[in-house]
């Protein structure tokens, strides 16, 4: 299923990019090769010299400075305000600031201009976003480091002073029934359960270290080391399910004081989505039982 | 609220070292070595991750996200509930940050009061980025075949979908 989730994704970004781009081309979508007409004011600030004019264009009620050579080549000086589009181009030419056109016509009040070709732009992005976010993987992993070696060091000072047991003693009836294969007072019901105390608690990243120490102790009881364990699959659909009381840090942040009264919507709509996610990971681990039990 | 999510940490810590200290536990011997560990874990994840963002960038980059909500439009005009939080629905599920931002520009468009603003902050409070969560638990313990753990998850982010729908018309009317 993952498989074909990661493949589908890359195969429809890519085609889709391509489809896109190729009618792009026949119909032409960039306006390539065809002179595009602005008015223009001289730039009073500046002297124009023999064979340079400084000009003011009014572009989409923007005004951009701009300065023609030879009557024949204008450099438009562009900055954060300008029109997303002159950016963009510009920024394919080597040069974000400055965008060099050809002059096709000019006269007192109108300018004609040929901007620099644009091709292939999604399949571009989608080569951006290819490299950008492969380097971003790695940052996000480094990330992690320091907070990760911060909650698993907390976890086995409490793991080892005791605290963690009285905890695990008031879940144990229901972890038992979630996951019946590990075996009674495995700490893997101690990660476990911090993990959950930290979801519930809204502390996203207490919470991932934590699940990964648990998803090492389901690991260490794994009988096949490449595949996922019932217990894991039904592990990683409580995490992604988001069992919680507070709602996320950065819900807070964008929503504000409006969050208090999503609180209960929240609730209600994450337990479903909780319930969902144990009755699902619940059926499959029936059925793969069955399907074993075929074979053999 | 927030003040409430800005005491637990420290309190946490406190409660922990102290009761450590208590017990006569080494702390600072114990928490090196089980933090020694983060780093073997992270360096783990990376591949999972790269794997997993970059189909997703792909995904997005090409502007295929446009064409299923064009698609899905009457859908969701049939069914009665604004087509506005679509993106949220699809884009949860793969990326953090991507939903950050799809809140973000809905909250600026339609304001904080609005109905479908506070849909797609319940959507966003009530599932997970379940291909983020699976790339880095699986990663950290290096297994390939995630068995059903895609199914569960994503059928759980569907559930919250419709969930949230359903209780935040009832619930503000």
């Amino acid at each position: 299923m993952l498989n074909k989730i990661w493949g589908g994704l890359i195969l429809i970004g890519i085609l889709f990019a391509l489809g896109q781009d190729i009618s792009d081309e026949i119909f032409n979508t960039h306006k390539n090769n065809i002179p595009r007409h602005y008015k223009h004011i001289p730039d009073l600030s500046v002297a124009d010299t023999p064979t340079t004019l400084y000009i003011i264009l009014t572009l989409n009620q923007t005004q951009l400075n701009a300065t023609i050579k030879d009557d024949k080549h204008i450099f438009i000086q562009l900055d954060e305000q300008s029109p997303a589009f002159l950016r963009e181009l510009a920024t394919l030419n080597g040069n974000k600031n400055q965008l060099r056109a050809t002059v096709v016509s000019i006269d007192h009040t109108h300018l004609g201009i040929l901007l620099p070709e644009l091709h292939w732009c999604k399949l571009r992005a989608v080569t951006q976003a290819t490299f950008d976010m492969a380097k971003f993987a790695v940052k996000l992993a480094m990330g992690l480091i320091g907070i990760m070696a911060l909650w698993l060091g907390l976890m086995q000072l409490a793991e080892k002073s005791g605290l963690i047991k009285p905890l695990v003693k008031l879940v144990q009836p229901l972890l038992h029934w979630l996951f019946p294969n590990i075996p009674k007072d495995h700490p893997a019901f101690g990660s476990i359960s911090m993990n959950m105390a930290a979801n519930i608690l809204g502390l996203g990243n207490a919470a991932t270290p934590l699940g990964i120490k648990a998803m090492q102790q389901l690991q260490s009881l794994n009988t096949d080391k490449n595949r996922a364990s019932e217990e894991m699959c039904m592990f990683l659909a409580l995490n992604t399910s988001s069992v919680q009381l507070l709602p996320p840090v950065t819900l807070i942040a964008l929503m504000g004081t409006q969050i208090s009264e999503l609180m209960v919507p929240i609730i209600l709509a994450t337990s479903c989505s909780t319930i969902v996610a144990v009755s699902v990971a619940k059926f499959y681990a029936r059925r793969n039982k069955n399907t074993l039990r075929r074979q053999t | 609220m927030q003040q409430l999510s800005t005491l637990i940490i420290p309190l946490l810590i406190l409660f922990i070292i102290g009761y450590g200290l208590i017990k006569g536990i080494a702390v600072f011997e114990e928490f090196v070595d089980g933090a020694k560990d983060g780093f073997t874990i992270a360096v783990n994840i990376i591949p999972y991750l790269v794997a997993m963002l970059f189909a997703i960038a792909i995904f997005r980059a090409s502007g295929a996200l446009e064409l299923i909500l064009t698609l899905l439009t009457p859908l969701a005009n049939f069914l009665g509930f604004p087509a506005e939080i679509i993106p949220m629905g699809i884009i949860r599920p793969l990326t953090g940050s991507g939903s950050v931002g799809v809140l973000a520009e809905l909250i600026n468009t339609h304001g904080e009061d609005s109905i479908i603003v506070k849909i797609a902050a319940v959507i966003f409070g009530s599932t997970e980025t379940t291909l983020y969560v699976l790339a880095v638990y699986f990663g950290a313990v290096k297994i390939k075949n995630t068995a059903y753990a895609v199914q569960a998850g994503l059928m759980a982010d569907f559930a919250g979908f419709v969930a949230a729908i359903i209780v935040t018309y009832w619930y503000f009317s």
